[in-house]
């Protein structure tokens, strides 16, 4: 109450953390190595292609030290596949998957690699190749709405048509909205919504509507609920049976 | 959200609703302008006092409790039926200032299945017109009709409201 910030992650929030995406930049200057706390990052080699932190990539990119190779999908190819999937009929009720998992690493033997100062282990949703040129090109990442509209106010002069990706990006954001408008209809004070594939900036989005929404559906149906617990906990001690198992599911606060 | 120490908790329990005495209560005259409290006296008293005079029952056997609650004219059949027949139409707010927090109070002393009916619908239709509403924030700062219907939301709705903007407004 005292803070006037909504729950959740605001949208700046949201951006920060993209940032920590990896993204493929081609150096027009030698750079040794660097250590950072989240790990070292590969020396630049011009004109070899290099992983980056985005906003270290960001950085370079303003210095004019560096170019930014987008990732496959944040071209227009790889943006109207995925809108031809939101939009198809027969896809209508999902969202488009997102970037496949890496094959699981299995469990380690010996501690050396493990949290190990030379290594960086990304955990999800940041995968480690979802926005480098290793991405793949008919799924989108996580954060792609941030990367995406990162990527084309600081480095449009790396995009063959920044428009068009920039015009994609917006219609994938309206048809995604709407279908996750949808869903909300069915919100109850036990409902669910399934949000798959859904983005980082969309849920921090929505968080605050859908926390608000059915927190305030919850209060309204506690005394039914109340009763209804009551009835049963009497069901249970007559013997009848009632269910076996507490519900505790609707104590959840959101 | 709804502590004790929360002024909106505070100010949702200090809603006035309809309190019927069944005794004569000299002592509780200065709730009345200093005239006594007879019974069938209906006065409308803050929650939190009428919930506290309708539960207590004095000392001695076999008497009745000191006054009945009634259910609030914000929460009585006129509004229920309008909100049936449409909720978007309805101003919540000349009813109460905070009407979900004084329909959750009150559902909580009286068990009225139509009443949680009514309710759960009106919230979640009006909760998805503040969604639309809230997402386009130009035609609300501009007025051109829409701000009709916000001008009828309970303060719950308006805080909401307020929740879902700053996120569309840092979007491109």
């Amino acid at each position: 109450m005292a803070l006037p910030l909504p729950p959740g992650l605001t949208a700046s929030e949201v951006g920060f953390l993209c940032e920590m995406e990896l993204v493929t930049v081609i150096p027009r200057q030698r750079l040794e190595g660097l250590e950072l706390l989240g790990g070292p990052t590969q020396p630049l080699n011009p004109p070899f292609p290099t992983p980056l932190p985005l906003w270290l990539a960001l950085l370079l990119k303003k210095q004019k030290r560096a170019n930014i190779n987008p990732p496959a999908w944040l071209s227009v190819d790889g943006l109207s596949h995925i809108h031809d999937f939101e939009t198809d009929t027969r896809t209508a009720e999902v969202f488009s998957p997102s970037q496949a998992l890496p094959p699981p690493a299995g469990v380690r033997h010996g501690y050396e690699d493990y949290l190990s100062s030379d290594v960086i282990d990304f955990a999800p949703p940041f995968l480690a190749n979802s926005s480098t040129t290793g991405a793949q090109a008919d799924a989108l990442p996580y954060h792609w709405l941030e990367v995406g509209h990162l990527l084309l106010t600081h480095a449009a002069d790396d995009f063959d048509d920044p428009e068009g990706v920039r015009r994609l990006l917006r219609d994938l954001r309206e048809v995604r909205m709407s279908k996750l408008r949808k869903g909300f209809k069915v919100l109850d004070a036990g409902a669910g919504v399934k949000l798959n594939g859904v983005g980082g900036m969309e849920i921090a989005e929505v968080r605050g509507f859908v926390g608000g929404m059915v927190d305030g559906l919850r209060k309204i149906n506690r005394s039914r609920e109340e009763s209804r617990r009551e009835r049963e906990a009497e069901d249970r001690e007559n013997g009848l049976g009632g269910s076996s198992y507490q519900d505790d599911e609707d104590d959840m606060q959101l | 959200m709804s502590s004790y120490y929360t002024p909106s908790s505070i100010l949702t329990d200090a809603q006035k609703t309809p309190l019927t005495f069944d005794l004569l209560l000299p002592h509780l005259s200065p709730l009345n302008n200093s005239t006594p409290i007879t019974p069938g006296t209906r006065l409308d008293l803050p929650l939190w006092l009428a919930e506290m005079l309708a539960v207590s029952k004095p000392a001695g056997p076999g008497s009745a409790s000191l006054a009945t609650l009634d259910m609030p004219a914000a929460l009585g059949g006129k509004v229920m039926n309008a909100l049936r027949a449409d909720p978007k139409s309805v101003d919540v707010r000349a009813q109460a200032q905070w009407f979900y927090g004084l329909g959750e109070r009150m559902l909580e002393l009286f068990e009225e299945e139509e009443v949680v009916e009514v309710l759960t619908e009106t919230f979640k239709a009006r909760a998805l017109e503040i969604a639309d509403k809230a997402q386009n924030t130009r035609t609300v700062q501009q007025g051109d009709g829409s701000s009709d219907f916000m001008n009828t939301l309970d303060e719950d709705e308006r805080q909401r409201k307020y929740s879902e903007q700053p996120t569309m407004a840092a979007i491109p």
